[in-house]
């Protein structure tokens, strides 16, 4: 498990897949097992896990292990923070609209 | 019970002749001690495994990864059992017959087995049923012949160091 927080990078790349994306919004729902995690995915048990290796190792979820059962759970820190980047983009990019918007509007005026 | 006709786009096949008796292969199928030992490609695992040899009767194993997380645990129900030359269960349906859920995911198949004695051992064929085409190629998928073949290699090893 990551002791530090994950590169933004490793986060979104650990999201940029469909079966990586879908995992995430089941855990939202509440923690689940590796089987209940693998059961809609028509994919080789393998390839499944390696998939849940790659968001644990970004720090997206954690797990335990109660007896044989793997229990995987949401870590909210990287995706708040995945959060935090795009709300700041967005915040910068309005803020230009905005100033472009003045400006146009300034142009405007002497007519 | 007559083998329903094959279908290549509802069915996958898995046929070989492996250098064991059909009664290896009967046993290595219908024994859980022995369906512990091949039954999942390595590194995986299947430290438990259920097999009640009746129609109606339960079919149950569970899978590990190599790190010992259970990944897969599913009770199918056992339908036709003539010793040594056919064993067919599905995972459609649970134990006495009562059908499976799949709401969750998943897709439901039917497995049927036979052996056969001919000259150098046993002419194993692994038939596998979907109910749409669309389960027959996401199982194509996920690495059928591969996966089944490795286990085949596991079975005939195994039944060989006995």
């Amino acid at each position: 498990m990551p002791t530090a927080a994950p590169a933004l990078d490793e986060v979104f790349k650990a999201l940029s897949d469909p079966t990586r994306l879908a995992v995430v919004e089941r855990l939202g729902a509440g923690p689940a097992s590796t089987t209940e995690l693998a059961r809609p995915f028509a994919m080789a048990l393998p390839s499944f896990t390696q998939h849940l290796d790659v968001l644990e190792r970004t720090g997206l979820v954690s797990s335990t292990k109660q007896g044989r059962i793997r229990v995987y759970r949401l870590t909210p820190a990287p995706l708040e923070q995945a959060v935090g980047w795009l709300a700041t983009q967005r915040e910068h990019w309005t803020r230009r609209l905005d100033q472009l918007d003045h400006y146009l509007t300034r142009m405007e005026e002497p007519r | 019970m007559t083998t329903p006709t094959f279908d290549p786009t509802l069915d996958l096949v898995l046929e070989r002749v492996v250098p064991v008796t059909p009664a290896q292969v009967w046993a290595a199928w219908t024994q859980p001690e022995h369906l512990t030992k091949w039954f999942t490609p390595a590194p995986y695992t299947t430290p438990e495994a259920e097999v009640d040899l009746r129609p109606g009767g339960i079919f149950r194993t569970v899978i590990c990864s190599p790190e010992g997380d259970v990944v897969n645990e599913g009770s199918g129900c056992v339908l036709v059992v003539e010793p040594e030359r056919r064993f067919t269960w599905t995972g459609a349906l649970g134990p006495g017959y009562r059908p499976n859920d799949f709401s969750q995911g998943g897709f439901p198949f039917t497995a049927e087995i036979t052996m056969e004695p001919v000259d150098g051992g046993t002419k194993y064929t692994a038939r596998v049923s979907h109910a749409i085409a669309e389960h027959n190629t996401q199982h194509a998928e996920m690495g059928f012949l591969d996966g089944w073949g490795a286990a085949l290699d596991q079975l005939v090893a195994y039944m060989q160091s006995l």
